[in-house]
């Protein structure tokens, strides 16, 4: 995959404009079912695999919220709960940092502003996370995120109910995914899944550590991984490389 | 191949693209049915929504205050609604907090005196005649809800609920002057179309207010 995730396969608007989408009118969502569908399976997938969803809304906290209990406490008896938290910390980085696992989901709710996001992201997606971006208004740069679940609307559509809907939905879907115990076990590189053995573009990690002869232990989806930094030396501590082949080649930008 | 993998399909593979054709169909109805639920919904109470704003309108001018409470799903709705009260996307501020908000204060009261009463004692504790008390519920039915509209009434801090299915007993106590009534079945769809109902109601605030404003200007 690519820089700062931005080759992370996705879901069929996501390299629309990142413009305002006022050509669509509020409640078409043929766009939207196509990026609820794919996006919906891979969260069945990941749950399936033991996955725990990571609900994060740095300034729409009560959508964080909202997300989680629909996942753990079913409003259909019968349908399972599912293991999902809420991080409410002012860093969620350094809150999900010891406690995401390679495998898990995380949903960030909140508009294209949200402080952080890139940041979290990106390093959620270094972790092996799957990410789910939900939001409303102008839309988040095209691979921010490897779903991003996007509605039209106003200022108010944080309150409208709309971005409710956009996380119902994703619960509905996913459910109806669980009846199909057979596609729950990708036989390949589903969409929205991160092809992590051909990798020729590199594989994103966040630096642990780095000794002084430029070798450096990087977090990756697949675990620790000794890496040679020599060639984008100096790297501290948090950096976000790039890694092919046992070699780091560039060093992700601050976002 | 497949035989090995998906023996309980008799060599047929998942069919992924035609699974994922079915859930955006199924997606794209749900949406249909949301959106018809609400505009259904915004008309049939369009009257009780500018009443209630009205009613809203007056209690905030006499320095009243908002307190929103629900249970699961619907604490956060009525977050949302302190929040859009609160912190507007447009317009002046309004002061609104949520009951649902803190969990030592729900858990204090959960454990001490029982979860019926979490909101209820809230009221006793924070609100004053004058105020305002929204409570979101799908079912209408919610016990705590029912005891904090029972308590509000006594203290002449005006009553309003946001209910599901046919209202429930929230819209045939006679403890909630307002109740607006999403009629519907569906949880998810009850909520969605609360939040639509929400941002008319504080819409409709918003222009009383700057409508008063000026007639007094």
């Amino acid at each position: 995959m690519g820089a700062a995730g931005q080759g992370v396969p996705m879901s069929t608007t996501g390299s629309t404009t990142n413009g305002p989408t006022e050509s669509r009118s509020p409640g078409t969502i043929d766009e939207l079912g196509g990026d609820l569908a794919v996006a919906a399976l891979a969260v069945a997938r990941r749950f399936s695999a033991g996955a725990t969803m990571w609900c994060v809304g740095p300034v729409w906290t009560e959508h964080a919220r909202h997300v989680a209990v629909e996942f753990v406490h079913p409003v259909i008896v019968g349908k399972r709960a599912l293991p999902a938290l809420t991080i409410d910390s002012p860093d969620p980085v350094a809150a999900l940092r010891p406690m995401a696992a390679s495998g898990d989901v995380l949903v960030l709710v909140g508009d294209a502003s949200t402080p952080g996001a890139r940041d979290l992201l990106r390093r959620a997606d270094a972790w092996g996370l799957t990410t789910v971006w939900c939001g409303a208004g102008d839309r988040a740069p095209a691979g921010s995120a490897h779903h991003v679940l996007w509605t039209d609307g106003d200022p108010a559509a944080r309150h409208d109910g709309s971005v409710v809907r956009l996380y119902h939905l994703l619960w509905e879907l996913t459910h109806v995914c669980f009846e199909h115990a057979a596609v729950l076990t990708p036989a390949d590189v589903g969409p929205g899944e991160v092809c992590l053995t051909c990798s020729d573009e590199g594989r994103p990690g966040e630096v642990l550590s780095v000794d002084d002869q430029g070798m450096a232990a990087v977090r990756t989806a697949g675990g620790v991984e000794t890496v040679d930094t020599t060639i984008v030396a100096p790297v501290g501590t948090g950096d976000l490389v790039l890694i092919h082949a046992g070699t780091a080649i560039a060093v992700l930008d601050e976002p | 191949m497949s035989d090995f993998l998906y023996p309980f399909l008799d060599g047929v593979g998942p069919d992924v693209p035609a699974l994922l054709d079915d859930l955006a169909s199924s997606a794209q109805a749900k949406a249909a049915i949301s959106d018809a639920l609400r505009a259904e919904t915004l008309e049939r109470e369009a009257t009780l929504i500018t009443a209630t704003a009205d009613a809203m309108a007056a209690r905030f001018d006499a320095g009243g205050r908002l307190f929103t409470f629900g249970n699961g799903g619907s604490s956060t709705d009525a977050a949302s609604v302190a929040v859009l009260f609160a912190a507007p996307p447009r317009g002046g501020p309004l002061p609104a907090r949520c009951l649902a908000d803190d969990t030592a204060v729900l858990s204090a009261l959960g454990n001490d005196v029982g979860f019926e009463l979490v909101f209820s004692r809230q009221l006793i504790a924070h609100a004053r005649a004058g105020d305002i008390a929204l409570g979101l519920s799908t079912s209408g039915g919610s016990r705590n809800l029912l005891a904090a509209f029972r308590e509000a009434r006594q203290r002449d801090i005006l009553t309003i609920g946001f209910a599901g299915y046919d209202g429930g007993e929230m819209a045939r106590s006679g403890d909630v002057v307002h109740c607006l009534v999403v009629r519907s079945d569906s949880v998810h769809r009850i909520q969605e179309t609360q939040g639509a109902l929400a941002v008319a109601l504080w819409s409709a605030v918003q222009s009383r207010l700057s409508r008063d404003e000026a007639a007094r200007a």
